[in-house]
């Protein structure tokens, strides 16, 4: 059995790193990214806005494999500076994150009651206090469910990674699977993929929770 | 001639083709309280949102020497902070008093409205009632020169309407200039020192309770009081 892991477990271990590591860093750098561009799409400013949504629109809109390509070769050829695979992986998530999390932020911002706004004005809040302390509090009771979901989705997404040549979770399974030519490896990588979304889940019900604090227990 | 506070002149607001205000003069003079009534539709609402730019006037003149605070129909208390930082929030935010003077003249206002003991429960854990007295401290917590209240008790029961109209009843007692909305031709009677009725987008008739409750003169209003004891 110590033999039978011995054999794929290592290179494993290292792919499970990588897509941690692409998984946290698109989190943690497209979740505040987001904020900015769902308020940029509110915008009364027009070009600002127009720009923020067709941000939106292209990276909802295309391939996130197709993204990774592009950006892929895009810093080589146009730029002439070549970034190693990773870090091309990483940006492109975070960019095509920071879209989806901006819609979901947009969502939970037009949930809130106009009565929300008119108090706050008539207690002569500015409007960055207003959505800084009375607004965007509100919403994270209602963005939590969708922003999980899509962190749930990150952890598969990242197998994508492996188009460009990363070598995270699916692509050091492939090349395990290859290699010892034996599909129960397959198994191996599924269970740390679950693994991974059942801690996500567990965290997020904590989360939950406290956003709920608030909330009646019943029906007053 | 006590102090002005409130001079609105030839108001008008349209939304959009429709005319709801339709040229309404109104001065309110420190100390007053003011009681708008009139049916549905009548662009009370609209004139008082008017007052403090909720809603913006298509044109006309208004004059204000001070500040306002309002108090809604469905409260909009936040339910994310406490009832005392409801009240404590915008004194410390936008007026910049320090933080234990502003909670300890928090916990006065609350006293006064009989809920200092919910000071740290959230607005989903009590009634409406007590939503709308809270409400009504958080608005007296910026020391407004002219409170306006937008049918206070229209989304209440009508058994829990009292202890709101009496926290208001107080308050005119203590010389607070005030205009009200309301549907509570008791309150109205009781408590206001003059009586504006407003029908389609004008005022009809305006004078103390006594005029309008015992005297009616336009067939509107006639008509208006007469639906009201009906129902």
């Amino acid at each position: 059995m110590a033999e039978y892991f011995s054999q794929f477990m290592p290179f494993m271990v290292t792919g499970v790193k990588t897509t941690i590591i692409l998984f946290v860093i698109t989190l943690v750098l497209s979740l505040p990214l987001g904020l900015p561009i769902a308020l940029g799409e509110r915008s009364r400013f027009k070009p600002l806005s127009w720009i923020c949504k067709f941000y939106v629109w292209v990276f909802r809109g295309t391939p996130l494999m197709l993204q990774l390509f592009f950006f892929y070769f895009f810093f080589p050829f146009t730029l002439d500076i070549t970034i190693p695979a990773l870090p091309t992986a990483c940006i492109t998530f975070v960019l095509n994150y920071a879209a989806y999390f901006a819609e979901i932020y947009r969502g939970g911002i037009n949930g809130i009651d106009r009565g929300q706004y008119e108090a706050a004005y008539v207690l002569g809040l500015s409007r960055g206090q207003t959505m800084k302390d009375i607004i965007l509090p509100q919403t994270m009771k209602t963005i939590l469910p969708p922003v999980v979901n899509e962190a749930i989705t990150l952890v598969k997404d990242t197998a994508l990674a492996s188009s460009i040549g990363v070598i995270e979770l699916m692509k050091a399974t492939q090349s395990a699977v290859n290699r010892e030519t034996d599909i129960s490896i397959f198994f191996w990588a599924a269970a740390i993929y679950l693994i991974m979304c059942s801690v996500l889940t567990l965290a997020a019900g904590r989360i939950e929770k406290y956003f709920m604090r608030y909330d009646a227990k019943e029906e007053y | 001639m006590s102090q002005t506070i409130l001079k609105m002149t030839d108001i008008v607001k349209d939304f959009g083709d429709l005319r709801v205000v339709k040229g309404v003069s109104l001065t309110v003079s420190k100390g007053e309280t003011i009681a708008i009534i009139g049916p549905s539709g009548s662009g009370k609402s609209t004139l008082l949102r008017c007052i403090n730019g909720l809603n913006k006037v298509t044109s006309g003149v208004i004059e204000l020497n001070g500040e306002t605070g309002m108090v809604f129909q469905h409260f909009n208390l936040f339910p994310h902070m406490t009832c005392l930082e409801n009240i404590t929030y915008a004194p410390i935010k936008v007026k910049g008093e320090d933080k234990e003077e502003a909670r300890k003249k928090a916990m006065k206002l609350l006293e006064m409205v009989g809920l200092e003991t919910k000071a740290d429960v959230y607005p989903a854990h009590i009634s409406g009632g007590q939503k709308q007295r809270v409400a009504i401290a958080r608005a007296l917590a910026m020391n407004p020169d002219l409170m306006l209240f937008d049918e206070p008790t229209s989304a209440l029961d009508p058994e829990i309407t009292g202890e709101v109209l009496n926290v208001m009843k107080k308050l005119a007692e203590e010389h607070t200039t005030m205009i009200v909305v309301t549907h509570e031709m008791g309150f109205a009677k009781e408590v206001a020192d003059r009586v504006i009725f407003m029908n389609d987008g004008e005022i009809v008739e305006e004078g103390s309770p006594e005029d309008i409750f015992e005297n009616p003169r336009s067939e509107r209003l006639k008509a208006f009081l007469k639906s009201i004891i009906r129902s």
